[in-house]
C-alpha cells in the first residue's frame, strides 16, 4: 500500500479519514494496526477492498496485491479477490452472517462462488472447515442457523468462511472485541494455529495493544488517519517513540502487573473535519514545539519509524522523567 | 454488623421464570445464585466476570432496582429488601448508579444541566438557585465547562457524557456509587481520564464504590478488593493485589492467564490456560460446582458436591474443592497495601 488517502465530502467539509498510509505486508507476516475510534484503521482496509461505496468518497494511492494493482478494479474483478485470495473477518459475527440461512448454506454459497464445485463437494468441504475451526459435531452443526451458536462459535464460523478459499491474506477487523476474554483467547489461539498451517498473512485491526502484543509481528499505530509509528511489535511496545504511543501504552490498566497511575492524554480525539496541517497530535501533545506546525514525516532506523519532531535526546529526557514518576 | 461495613448482602438470589419449552420442567433461571458480600466504607469493591455471569443483575439487586427473589441487603444497618418504595427512598439517595452506555443513560430531550439537577429537584433537597449553583459546582468537579449546562447530550463526546453521568450520580451526595461497566464503551485514552477522575472523586467525597467490569486490567487498577463471578456466583473474593498475584480458584487462574499481555519486560509470560467451551445456560446449571465441566482440575467430587464459599486464608475467600496456589498465598499476604498518598 502506498500513500493511501481516503476522504469524504460532507456538508460540514472534507473528512480526511485516511491521510497518507503506506505499508507492506510480507508473506506469512502478521501486521497489527492499532488506533482509537476514528483513527481510520478500518476505513483504510475497507477502501482497499472496494467496500467503501459512497458517492462522495475520494480514494487515491496505490494498493498492490501480489504485484497487481487492486485499487480501482471493477466490482466484478474485485469480487474474485475478496473472499477468494483475500479473506475477511469482521468484528461482529452476527452482522457478517445472514440470520435467515444455515451456516452450511452460507459456506456452500461462498465455496461455489469461488471454486468449481458441486453442491455435495462444497458441503463436504464446509463440514471439514467447521471441524478445522474447532466447532464440535460439525456434521449436525452445519445445518444450524447463526442464532443457535454462541458468540465465540459464530466467530469461528466467520473464520471458516474467511478461510474457505485458502486466502493469501486475511484481514481481521477487531475479530475479538465483541468476545469475552476466555473466548478471545480461544479465537487468537485458533488464528495463530491456522496461520501456521496455511501460511497466510494477516492484517489485524484492533484498539487493544494487548492483542497486538499477543499476535502481531509488526505494528502500525494510527492517529487521525495518519501513521504515528510503525515498527516491529517488540520494539514499539518496549521502546515506543511517538508521544501518542506513550500515552496509548500508559493509559492501559494492566492485569499482569501492579498498576501505576494511568497516563492520560488530555482532550479528545481530533475532529476529522479539522485535522491540522502540521502534526495531527500536536494539540494534545504535552511536548509540543514550534516546529509541530509542520507535518512530520515518518523517519527512523531499523524499520522502526515514527512521525514526530522530537530528537532522540529529547525523547530520552522525557522518558526518564516519566519513569521516575512511575508513569512509563 | 461492624461499623466499617456499609452494605452487607447475604445469600442474594435473583431468579427468572424461564419460558417453558417443555411444560415448565426447566429449572428457573438463577441469574444470581446465592451471593454474599460486604462492602466496606471507603473501599472500592470490584466485581469481574464474563458476559452473562450476573454481575449487572447483582448490582441492580444491591441497589434495589430489581427485587431480590430471596436473601437480604443491609445498608447502613437497615434491611432494604421488602421496604416500600416510600420507605426505600431516603436510602436510595445514598446509593447511586453510573451506567455503561453514556448514550442510552442520558435522556436526549433534556439539557445536561437538567439531567444533573433532576435528582435534587425530585428529592427537594434545596431551592431553585441553590440547585443551580450546585449543578455548576458539579460540572467543574467532573471537569466539564459549566457554561455548557444548556446543551443536550448529543453535543458531547462519549467521555464527556460519562462525566455527566458521574455528576448526576454525585448530585445527592451518595455514600455508595455503583458503577456498572462505566468505562467499557470508551477509548483507552478517555477511559484513563474517567478512571483517574473516579479515583480523585472517591478521595474528595469519601465515596464507596462497587465497580463492575469485565476488563480484568481495569478492575485490578481501581479495586481494593475483587470478587470474581461465574454463572451467578462469586467464586473468589479477596484483596485485589493478592488475588491477581496468586489466584485461588481455577477459573480466576485461567481468566488471568489469557488476558493479553503487553510483554514489555523480560518477565516470562503467564502460562496460558485455555478453558474450553462456553458458559452454560444458567437454567441448565451443572450439578456440584458450576464450573466443573470446564475446569482443568475437576475431580469426581466436583460433579456432585457444591463447594462451600470459605475463608481459606485471611481475607481470601474461595468456593473450590481444589484451590490453586495455596502455598504461595501465605507469602504474598503479609501487609495490606497502603493507599497512595
Amino acid at each position: 500500500m502506498r500513500d493511501l488517502k481516503v476522504s469524504f465530502s460532507t456538508r460540514q467539509g472534507v473528512v480526511r479519514a485516511v491521510d497518507g498510509l503506506s505499508f507492506d505486508v510480507g508473506a506469512k507476516e502478521v501486521l497489527g494496526i492499532v488506533g482509537e475510534s476514528g483513527s481510520g484503521k478500518s476505513v483504510a482496509m475497507y477502501s482497499m477492498l472496494g467496500l467503501v461505496r459512497d458517492a462522495n468518497v475520494e480514494i487515491t494511492g496505490s494498493v498492490k496485491f501480489q504485484g497487481r494493482e487492486i485499487l480501482g478494479l471493477s466490482d466484478k474483478e474485485m469480487q474474485s479477490v475478496r473472499g477468494g485470495e483475500v479473506g475477511m473477518i469482521f468484528q461482529d459475527p452476527m452482522t457478517a452472517l445472514t440470520p435467515v440461512y444455515t451456516v452450511g448454506w452460507q459456506l456452500v454459497e461462498q465455496l461455489r462462488a469461488h471454486n468449481d464445485m458441486t453442491k455435495e463437494q462444497a458441503r463436504e468441504r464446509a463440514i471439514e472447515l467447521l471441524a478445522e475451526v474447532g466447532i464440535p459435531d460439525p456434521k449436525s452443526r452445519v445445518n444450524h442457523y447463526p442464532h443457535e451458536f454462541s458468540g465465540g462459535m459464530r466467530q469461528r464460523v466467520v473464520i471458516a468462511m474467511a478461510l474457505s478459499c485458502n486466502p493469501k491474506l486475511l484481514i481481521a477487523d477487531e475479530p475479538t472485541t465483541a468476545l469475552d476474554v476466555t473466548t478471545q483467547a480461544q479465537i487468537l489461539d485458533l488464528m495463530e494455529r491456522l496461520q501456521e498451517r496455511h501460511g497466510s498473512s494477516i492484517v489485524i485491526i484492533t484498539h487493544d495493544m494487548g492483542v497486538i502484543a499477543e499476535i502481531a509481528d509488526r505494528v502500525i499505530v494510527m492517529y487521525a488517519g495518519r501513521p504515528a509509528e510503525i515498527g516491529p511489535e517488540i520494539d514499539v511496545v518496549r521502546s515506543p517513540r511517538h508521544p501518542y504511543t506513550w500515552g496509548l501504552l500508559g493509559a492501559v490498566p494492566r492485569a499482569d502487573v501492579k498498576n501505576r497511575r494511568l497516563v492520560t492524554i488530555p482532550g479528545n480525539a481530533v475532529s476529522p473535519l479539522a485535522v491540522p496541517e502540521g502534526c495531527a497530535f500536536a494539540a494534545r501533545c504535552p511536548h509540543k514545539m514550534d516546529i509541530c506546525d509542520q507535518r512530520p514525516v515518518l523517519r527512523g532506523a531499523n524499520n522502526h519509524l515514527d512521525a514526530c519532531w522530537l530528537t532522540d535526546e529529547q525523547r530520552l529526557a522525557i522518558r526518564s522523567v516519566a519513569t521516575t514518576r512511575g508513569e512509563a | 454488623m461492624s461499623d466499617d461495613v456499609l452494605l452487607r448482602a447475604t445469600d442474594i438470589v435473583k431468579s427468572y421464570a424461564s419460558r417453558t419449552k417443555n411444560l415448565g420442567l426447566r429449572a428457573p433461571n438463577r441469574a444470581v445464585n446465592g451471593v454474599s458480600l460486604d462492602i466496606r466504607r471507603g473501599e472500592t469493591l470490584g466485581i469481574v466476570g464474563e458476559s452473562g455471569c450476573g454481575k449487572s443483575t447483582l448490582a441492580r439487586c444491591i441497589v434495589q432496582l430489581l427485587p431480590v427473589t430471596s436473601g437480604s441487603v443491609e445498608f447502613n444497618g437497615v434491611e432494604l429488601t421488602g421496604l416500600s418504595r416510600r420507605k426505600l427512598r431516603p436510602h436510595r439517595r445514598e446509593m447511586q448508579l453510573v451506567f455503561q452506555d453514556p448514550y442510552a443513560s442520558l435522556n436526549p430531550r433534556r439539557t445536561v444541566g437538567d439531567i444533573v439537577a433532576d435528582p435534587m429537584r425530585i428529592n427537594h433537597v434545596a431551592g431553585h438557585d441553590e440547585i443551580n449553583d450546585r449543578v455548576r459546582d458539579l460540572f467543574v468537579t467532573v471537569g466539564l465547562d459549566p457554561n455548557s449546562l444548556r446543551r443536550y447530550p448529543h453535543e458531547f463526546s462519549g467521555g464527556q457524557r460519562q462525566r455527566i453521568g458521574i455528576a448526576r450520580s454525585l448530585s445527592l451526595n451518595p455514600s455508595l456509587v455503583v458503577a456498572d461497566e462505566p468505562v467499557s464503551a470508551l477509548d483507552v485514552s478517555v477511559q484513563a481520564q474517567v478512571l483517574n477522575l473516579m479515583a480523585d472523586l472517591q478521595e474528595k467525597f469519601n465515596l464507596t464504590y462497587l465497580f463492575i467490569a469485565h476488563d480484568l486490567g481495569v478492575v485490578r487498577h481501581v479495586s481494593d478488593r475483587v470478587g470474581v463471578m461465574y454463572l451467578g456466583e462469586i467464586v473468589e473474593l479477596g484483596d485485589a493485589e493478592a488475588l491477581y498475584e496468586t489466584p485461588l480458584h481455577p477459573y480466576t487462574e485461567a481468566l488471568l492467564s489469557v488476558v493479553p499481555e503487553l510483554n514489555d519486560t523480560d518477565a516470562p509470560r503467564r502460562e496460558r490456560i485455555l478453558i474450553t467451551g462456553d458458559v452454560p445456560d444458567p437454567s441448565l446449571r451443572p450439578s456440584g460446582c458450576s464450573f466443573h465441566p470446564r475446569c482443568p482440575v475437576a475431580t469426581d467430587i466436583c460433579t456432585t458436591d457444591k463447594p462451600a464459599f470459605i475463608e481459606l486464608k485471611p481475607g481470601r475467600f474461595v468456593a473450590c474443592h481444589h484451590p490453586r496456589n495455596v502455598d504461595a498465598v501465605a507469602v504474598t499476604l503479609s501487609p495490606a497495601p497502603t493507599p497512595p498518598p
